[in-house]
C-alpha cells in the first residue's frame, strides 16, 4: 500500500495532508521511497524555433525555406554531419561534448495545436489535443506522491497549470524571502494561533484555513532551506539566470523538492527572428552554463536532471517579416550525468515531408518523455499521473 | 426582507450590498427587492473602449506590414483597457444582475481572441442576451466572429469539415459530455460548414462552402443549417438540465440538490427564457436556506470587485488592476482554456490564499493590519510593519465615501455586513478581543480573514 492508497482508504482523503500532526504520522508509516532525485523543467515560452537552435546545416530544404533567416553553415557549431548548434548555444555544445546532454528531435503529439495557450495547456496537463484537463501533470504527481506544496516549486509569482492537481498544488516561490515575509504577517499568525481546528471540517472555509496553514509552513520551510543553501558560481544578471540561481541554492540546501519549474519567455519570433532569438539563446545558454557548473561544484549534478521544452516549434518556411510562424514538433533538451543515450536520441524528421501546415511531423510523443521521467527518474508509476500508459524512451 | 437575505441575494447576483443599500432594501419584501433587481437590469449599456486609433483602418489598409503591426499593437493595448473598463463596470453598474449574468455567460460560452473589436462585440453580445432567450443566445454566439475563430468554425468547410465547434457546442454549451454520439458531432459539423465573418465582424454564410445535403441528427433528418441543429438540441430536456445545473452551482451551491435542479429544469425547459428562470430561482424560499448562504468561495473577480464596492478607490496605474487579477488567478478576457475557470476550491493555492489575505491591507492601509489587543497600548508587532512601504500598487482610497457609507453602521454591525459566513469560533474570539479604534481598521481586519473569501 503506498501513501495515496493509504489516504484514500483512511477516508480522510484529500485535505488531510494539510494538518501538520498527520504529516508526522504519515512520515512514520511511510518512509521515504522517492530518493532525492530532482527534476528541473524549463519552458522556453512563445515557441522556440528549434530548427535555428539545432541546425540541419547540410539540408538544402532548410536553406531553401529560409533564405533570410537560415543560420549560415559557417556559423554553425557542428555536432554531427547533419546537425549543429547555434553559436549562442556554445555552452550547451560543451555539455554535449562532455556527455551530459541528450537531444530529442521531433517531439510533439497527434493533431498539434498552434495556439500558444492551448499548446501550453496540452504540455502542462499532458492531455491529447482534443482533450481538456483541468489538472497539470506535476499537480497529479503531487496528488499521488506528494506530501507538501513545496515538493514542487515554481520559480515565479504565480502557479502554472502544470503545478495544479486535484487535491494538491505546488507552490510558487520566485523570491523565498518575500514569500516568507508575506506569510509571516503577524495578523495572520495570530489568526492561525487562535482559530479553532476542531471545527475545521471538509467544507470550503475549512479548506481555506488548511491551505493558509500549509502556505505558512511551506513558505517558512522554503525560506529556512534557502537561507542554508548556497551558490558556488556567479550568475548572469538577467531574470532567468536568477531563477536558475534560486533553484541551485534550494537544491544545495537539501530541500525536499522533487520538481522545479522555471521559464524564459519571448520566443514568439514572428518578425526579425535572427536577432531576437540570438539574444534569448544567449540568456538561456549562459544561465544553464552557470547552473550546471554550480550543481557540479556542489555535488548535486548527479541527482539533477534538467529538461527544456517549448510549447511548439516553428514553421519550416520563414514568413515575409523575416520571422517564423507557429509550428508543431520541436526538440527537447535533456541535461544530466546519468544519461543512457548521449547526443542525438533520434534523427531530425524530414524537411520535405511536412504536415498540411508545413510543419515538422512528430516522431516522439511528449507524454512518453513524461512517462520516462516519472518512472525512470522519479521512480513513480506514470500511468497514475498520465491516466494512460506510454512506452519508455531510453535516454535515462 | 431580512438584511442577511439581502446580502446573500446581492452577493450571488452582484458583488455585495453596501450599508445604504441594505438599509433601504430592508424596508421592502422579497418580491419587491427581486423585482427591482430585474428593473435595474432592463437597460442595456454596451461596454466600449475608445478604438479610434484603428477604427479607420480598412481591410485594404491591413495589406501593409506597418498597418498590421499598428493594428496588433493597438489591439493588445486596448484589450487591457477593455479589461479594466469591464472591472470598473462591475464596480459601478446599477444593472447588477445583467452584469453578473454576463460574467457567468462569459465563463460558459468561453472565448478568447486578440482582436479588440471582435472581443468587444462578443462581450456585448453576452451582455445583451444575458437575460433573454437561450436559443437565440446560442445562435448569436455561433455567429460571433471571435467564436468562429476560437473554435475553428471559420475553417469548417464542406470539403473538409472541422468538428471543433460542433463538439464544444454539445459538450460545453448545451448538453454536457456523454449526451451525444460521435456521429451527432460529425453530422452537425456539416450543418455549420461555410460559417464565416467579414472584416467588420458581421456573420457571413459562405454558400459555396456550406454543405446543403441531408444530415441525420438526434434521429431527425433534413437539410439542416446551424440554427436548425441548435433548435433540435433545445428539444432535449438534458439541455435545460445542463444549463440549470450550472446556474445552480454558480448562484446557489456547488453541491447539487437533485430536487431543486429538477424544479429549475421544469421552469427552463418550457421556453428557455433566462429571465423567467432567474426570477423563479431568486424568489424560491430554498435559495435563502442557511445551507446556501456564505458557502461559496468568491472568484478573484468577486473578491476584488467586492472590496472596491465597499471602499471606493482609484488605481494610479491601470496595469495594476490586471496585475492583481493575474496574481489572484483570474484575468478577465483571458480564460485558461475552452472549459473556462473551474471555480470553487481550484481558485485557492498557497500563493493565491496569501495574496487574498494580504490584498485588502495592501490596498487600504499600506499593508498594515491593526492588531492592538484590548488593553494594549501599542501593538507588539510594530517591528514587522516598520519600514514597510507599499510599492506593490498605487491607489488613492476614497475614505470620505467610505465614512459616509458606514456613518450609521456601528463597529459591531460591520462584521455582519462584510462577512456572510459564520466566523470560526477561535477566530471570532480573537477578533472580538482586538481594540476597535476606527471603522477603517476593523474593515481591514475583517477583509483579511479567510471568512471574507466566502460569499
Amino acid at each position: 500500500m503506498d501513501r495515496r492508497d493509504f489516504l484514500k482508504q483512511s477516508s480522510l482523503a484529500s485535505s488531510l495532508f494539510f494538518v501538520p500532526s498527520f504529516i508526522k504520522a504519515l512520515e512514520l508509516i511511510s518512509p521515504k521511497q522517492l530518493g532525492y532525485r530532482r527534476l528541473v523543467l524549463i519552458q522556453l515560452s512563445g515557441g522556440n524555433d528549434g530548427l535555428n537552435t539545432i541546425i540541419p546545416f547540410n539540408n538544402d530544404d532548410y536553406y531553401r525555406n529560409r533564405p533570410n533567416i537560415a543560420i549560415p553553415k559557417a556559423e554553425v557549431i557542428k555536432a554531427t554531419n547533419e546537425l549543429g548548434f547555434h553559436e549562442s548555444m556554445l555552452p550547451l555544445k560543451k555539455l554535449y561534448d562532455e556527455g551530459y546532454m541528450t537531444i530529442l528531435n521531433n517531439v510533439g503529439y497527434p493533431n498539434p495545436n498552434r495556439s500558444h495557450f492551448r499548446a501550453t495547456d496540452i504540455w502542462h496537463t499532458g492531455s491529447r489535443s482534443d482533450q481538456y484537463l483541468t489538472t497539470g501533470w506535476i499537480g497529479r504527481f503531487l496528488d499521488n506522491y506528494g506530501d507538501e506544496p513545496f515538493n514542487a516549486i515554481e520559480i515565479d509569482d504565480s502557479l502554472s497549470l502544470a503545478m495544479k492537481g486535484q487535491h494538491m498544488y505546488g507552490i510558487a516561490a520566485k523570491n523565498p524571502q518575500a514569500l516568507f515575509r508575506t506569510s509571516q504577517d503577524p495578523y495572520f499568525k495570530n489568526v492561525l494561533k487562535h482559530y479553532d481546528d476542531e471545527h475545521l471540517s471538509e467544507h470550503n472555509l475549512g479548506y481555506l484555513y488548511k491551505t493558509m496553514i500549509a502556505a505558512e509552513s511551506s513558505a517558512k520551510y522554503i525560506f529556512e532551506k534557502h537561507k542554508t543553501g548556497s551558490n558556488s558560481k556567479d550568475y548572469p544578471k538577467n531574470a532567468f539566470a536568477q531563477q536558475m540561481k534560486t533553484t541551485a541554492k534550494l537544491i544545495s540546501s537539501g530541500i525536499d523538492t522533487r520538481i522545479f519549474y522555471a521559464s524564459l519567455g519571448g520566443f514568439d519570433t514572428h518578425a526579425g527572428q535572427v536577432q531576437s532569438q540570438k539574444r534569448l539563446l544567449d540568456i538561456y545558454a549562459e544561465s544553464i552554463d552557470a547552473f550546471v557548473s554550480d550543481l557540479k561544484q556542489q555535488g548535486t549534478f548527479n541527482d539533477t536532471l534538467i529538461v527544456t521544452f517549448s510549447e511548439f516549434g516553428r514553421r519550416v518556411k520563414q514568413n515575409a517579416a523575416h520571422g517564423t510562424d507557429h509550428g508543431a514538433a520541436n526538440n527537447v533538451f535533456i541535461i544530466g550525468n546519468q544519461l543512457k543515450q548521449l547526443g542525438f536520441y533520434n534523427e531530425l524528421a524530414s524537411l520535405s515531408d511536412l504536415d498540411d501546415n508545413g510543419d515538422l511531423k512528430y516522431t516522439i510523443d511528449f507524454r512518453s518523455i513524461y512517462a520516462t521521467l516519472l518512472d525512470k527518474w522519479l521512480s513513480v508509476d506514470h500511468s497514475r499521473i498520465l491516466n494512460q500508459s506510454f512506452s519508455h524512451l531510453k535516454f535515462i | 426582507m431580512k438584511k442577511q437575505h439581502i446580502q446573500h441575494l446581492y452577493w450571488r447576483t452582484g458583488f455585495g450590498a453596501t450599508p445604504t443599500q441594505l438599509e433601504v432594501l430592508s424596508q421592502f419584501d422579497r418580491h419587491q427587492v427581486v423585482d427591482m433587481l430585474f428593473q435595474n437590469a432592463t437597460n442595456l449599456t454596451v461596454l466600449e473602449t475608445d478604438t479610434s486609433e484603428i477604427d479607420h483602418l480598412t481591410q485594404y489598409d491591413l495589406k501593409t506590414k506597418s498597418n498590421r503591426k499598428l493594428f496588433r499593437d493597438v489591439s493588445t493595448k486596448k484589450l487591457k483597457a477593455f479589461n479594466t473598463l469591464w472591472v470598473n463596470r462591475l464596480v459601478t453598474s446599477n444593472a447588477l444582475l445583467r452584469e453578473k449574468m454576463t460574467l457567468f455567460w462569459a465563463n460558459h460560452f468561453v472565448c478568447r481572441d486578440n482582436h479588440i473589436l471582435h472581443v468587444q462585440q462578443y462581450n456585448n453580445t453576452l451582455r445583451s442576451h444575458a437575460l433573454g432567450d437561450f436559443g437565440d443566445f446560442v445562435k448569436a454566439i455561433s455567429k460571433e466572429a471571435a467564436m468562429l475563430k476560437y473554435l475553428n468554425n471559420k475553417q469548417n468547410r464542406k470539403s473538409k469539415p472541422n468538428e471543433n465547434f460542433a463538439r464544444e457546442l454539445m459538450e460545453l454549451f448545451m448538453l454536457g459530455e456523454g449526451h451525444y454520439t460521435e456521429e451527432d458531432i460529425k453530422e452537425s459539423a456539416r450543418a455549420f460548414t461555410g460559417y464565416s465573418h467579414n472584416y467588420e465582424g458581421e456573420f457571413k454564410l459562405w454558400q459555396q462552402q456550406h454543405d446543403n445535403g441531408f444530415k441525420t441528427f438526434f434521429g431527425h433528418t433534413g437539410r439542416y443549417d446551424g440554427d436548425d441543429i441548435i433548435d433540435i438540441i433545445l428539444k432535449q430536456r438534458q439541455c435545460a438540465r445542463f444549463i440549470c445545473e450550472k446556474i445552480y452551482r454558480y448562484f446557489v451551491n456547488e453541491n447539487l440538490d437533485e430536487a431543486r435542479v429538477n424544479e429549475l429544469t421544469d421552469v427552463f425547459y418550457k421556453d428557455y427564457n433566462i429571465e423567467t428562470l432567474m426570477r423563479f430561482l431568486l424568489m424560491a424560499d430554498w435559495f435563502y436556506d442557511g445551507k446556501n448562504i456564505g458557502v461559496k468561495i468568491k472568484s478573484p473577480i468577486e473578491f476584488l470587485v467586492g472590496i472596491l464596492k465597499m471602499v471606493p478607490m482609484e488605481f494610479k496605474n491601470a496595469k495594476d488592476i490586471i496585475k492583481i487579477q493575474k496574481l489572484l488567478g483570474q484575468v478577465l478576457l483571458y480564460p485558461p482554456n475552452v472549459a473556462g475557470w473551474e471555480g470553487g476550491r481550484s481558485w485557492i493555492d498557497s500563493n493565491t490564499i496569501m495574496m487574498r489575505l494580504k490584498l485588502p491591507s495592501v490596498l487600504l492601509s499600506n499593508a498594515k493590519i491593526s492588531l492592538t489587543e484590548k488593553g494594549e497600548f501599542e501593538d507588539s508587532f510594530k517591528k514587522y510593519y516598520k519600514q514597510r512601504s507599499n510599492d506593490f500598487v498605487k491607489v488613492e482610497v476614497d475614505w470620505v465615501a467610505f465614512e459616509d457609507q458606514f456613518d450609521k453602521v456601528s463597529t459591531n454591525d460591520l462584521k455582519s455586513i462584510l462577512i456572510t459566513t459564520k466566523l470560526n469560533n477561535g477566530t471570532k474570539s480573537y477578533f472580538e478581543g482586538l481594540s476597535k479604534t476606527s471603522k477603517r481598521d476593523v474593515c481591514v481586519q475583517l477583509m483579511s480573514l479567510p471568512e471574507y473569501q466566502m460569499c
